[in-house]
């Protein structure tokens, strides 16, 4: 199924955009549930869409595919102003959207056949062939010819991705894919959305799990209140949060007393300190501890996680504590 | 591509357990009333000749009565199943995210239902007719079909009346249907639909019992069902027959229309 392109793999400073939104405004009878979204999704880009629950972003993600009207605002999608250019812009745009719906009495296979039916980019001969590599890809198979009804929660979930890809599209739109996966299944999306970022396709992922996006995405969105409190690329946003460095020694004492002398900020943690890099490098701090007779067993480069950014933007109250990172798997050193 | 759309749906609908149940239900009607007919002229005993007597040889007649005797209860609650199904269904099961993403438009998606509609409605009118006329074949006999005037025409022109009378029937049902989807658009919940449908439908029949309401009759599409019945005449009159399926043909185009408007501003 992988098609191995010459192409070189996104460049980063890509100026095209597979989908943007301005001033975006939701309300749903007196709620307001999205305000002032102005989104860009870079093409090429794996964008991970963050927020709490009922941040706003399946609204969001449904005004993006046309499914909701927006009270206010502007949505461009490939290029194609909605609403009016859906029917343009659609044909290339896979989705899962709130979970996967399919119709219990039919098979995985029949609830395909019937979603092939009705893509436009899909040649009547070619319906066949595309459910089924379909089926393969999300490794569903072997339980194709069962009914939905008996489907388990990640066999329902891979289905609704095997919709998504019928068609090579150019922009994949995935609301929270792992639900209800287990590990295994997990890998295999990260896998998936893997290979259509090799392919050039521009993938928009939601998720509740960090981890997934930090995993997987280039690109990040947090949503926070209906709103968009960060975006940008997941390296560069991950930066800002500034860094540290996590040094394990038994002199904790002599070592503080050392850094403040050189004016270097830092507190003691764990089995060590953890030195602050604002306006230092880690050299200069090793080579201020080495110097003053301190013994540096270990010295880790600590990038501020995902998850403690996403604190800091939506819990203003924890911003400066910084815990999170130290109780998650992936905001630990490295 | 709209042509591979209507045949998906005609086929998503087939594959219903419960449309194949509904269909077989329908089926056992023609075959009850002919039963009922035929054991009915068994005892001719009495004075006079019996209603078996009478309708003796008559089969011809067994699809019509049942088309007639559905048609104010049973084939609108079929449609309505069908109509609830189509929109109010699909949303619930969270499909109708799916067509329309596909993309299918709004306005496309409706007329894929409305011929899912007809084409089911015309396919279980037809399945009740022919039954009817084996059943009736079967237990009454044919011989020409009798009419209310009083004449009897041949066979031909017989299955030319029921064919006639399949159309009209089936026009009746999808004008109910359209009402029905113009409902199902707005929920999602089909019972909802069916229990709205088959309220009005009864609450009309009810509305067109009282003398004191005539104003109000010539609006209610039940009010045009009796007239039908014309298609057993010889000649046959037409006037009744139209003004029922104008009516008819005003609420599908109010249904149609409303089912339309809902569905382009529906978020979903």
């Amino acid at each position: 199924m992988t098609t191995s392109t010459s192409a070189p793999v996104t460049a980063p400073t890509q100026q095209a955009v597979a989908a943007r939104t301005r001033g975006l405004r939701k309300e749903y009878g007196s709620t307001v549930a999205v305000d002032r979204v102005d989104l860009e999704l870079p093409e090429g880009a794996v964008l991970g869409m963050l927020g709490p629950n009922g941040s706003g972003k399946t609204t969001t993600i449904r005004m993006l595919l046309g499914l909701v009207r927006p009270t206010q605002g502007e949505i461009e999608l490939l290029g194609r102003s909605l609403p009016d250019g859906a029917e343009q812009a659609l044909p290339h745009v896979g989705a899962l959207v709130e979970g996967p719906g399919f119709h219990p009495f039919l098979s995985g296979r029949e609830n395909l056949i019937r979603c092939a039916a009705f893509e436009p980019l899909l040649e009547k001969r070619d319906i066949k062939h595309a459910v089924e590599d379909a089926l393969e890809r999300v490794g569903l198979a072997q339980a194709a010819h069962r009914r939905y009804r008996g489907y388990s929660l990640g066999m329902k979930q891979r289905l609704g991705l095997a919709a998504a890809l019928l068609v090579p599209r150019k922009l994949v739109v995935l609301d929270e894919p792992t639900n209800g996966l287990d590990p295994a299944g997990t890998r295999e999306i990260r896998k998936i959305i893997a290979e259509l970022h090799d392919q050039g396709s521009t993938v928009l992922v939601s998720s509740h799990l960090l981890s997934e996006v930090e995993a997987t995405c280039t690109h990040v969105a947090v949503l926070h209140r209906g709103t968009v409190v960060a975006q940008g690329e997941l390296t560069e946003l991950l930066q800002a949060g500034g860094s540290a460095l996590q040094v394990i020694t038994p002199d904790v004492e002599t070592a503080l007393s050392a850094l403040r002398q050189a004016k270097i900020s830092a507190r003691p943690l764990g089995e060590g300190l953890r030195v602050e890099l604002a306006g230092t490098s880690a050299p200069q701090v090793i080579e201020t501890l080495v110097k003053a007779g301190v013994g540096v067993y270990e010295a880790t480069r600590w990038k501020t996680g995902l998850e403690e950014l996403f604190a800091r933007l939506t819990e203003a109250e924890e911003a400066e504590r910084g815990m999170s990172a130290v109780d998650t798997l992936d905001g630990g050193p490295r | 591509m709209i042509t591979r759309q209507f045949g998906s749906e005609v086929r998503w609908m087939l594959r219903r357990p419960r449309t194949l149940i509904g269909l077989f239900g329908l089926v056992l009607v023609p075959i009850i009333i002919s039963f009922g007919i035929w054991t009915a002229g068994e005892d001719g005993g009495g004075g006079g000749p019996g209603l078996g007597a009478i309708i003796q040889g008559n089969g011809m007649v067994v699809p019509i009565f049942t088309l007639f005797l559905s048609l104010n209860l049973l084939l609108p609650l079929v449609a309505s199943i069908w109509a609830a199904d189509g929109l109010a269904g699909e949303a619930q099961h969270g499909t109708l995210r799916g067509l329309l993403v596909a993309p299918v438009s709004r306005v496309r998606l409706l007329f894929v239902k409305l011929f899912g509609l007809t084409a089911m409605s015309l396919f279980a009118v037809t399945l009740m007719a022919v039954v009817g006329i084996i059943a009736g074949t079967a237990f009454l006999g044919m011989n020409g079909m009798m009419t209310l005037s009083g004449t009897t025409l041949s066979t031909g022109e017989g299955l030319l009346r029921i064919a006639f009378f399949i159309v009209l029937v089936t026009f009746q049902m999808v004008s109910i249907g359209a009402v029905a989807l113009a409902v199902s658009s707005t929920t999602e919940h089909p019972l909802v639909v069916q229990a709205a449908t088959m309220t009005t439908i009864i609450v009309f029949q009810v509305l067109g019992q009282f003398p004191s309401l005539d104003w109000l009759h010539p609006f209610l599409i039940t009010t045009g069902f009796p007239g039908l019945v014309d298609v057993m005449r010889d000649p046959m009159p037409l006037n009744q027959i139209w003004d029922s399926t104008l009516l008819a043909g005003c609420y599908l185009l109010i249904g149609t229309g409303l089912a339309a408007m809902r569905l382009i501003t529906k978020d979903s």
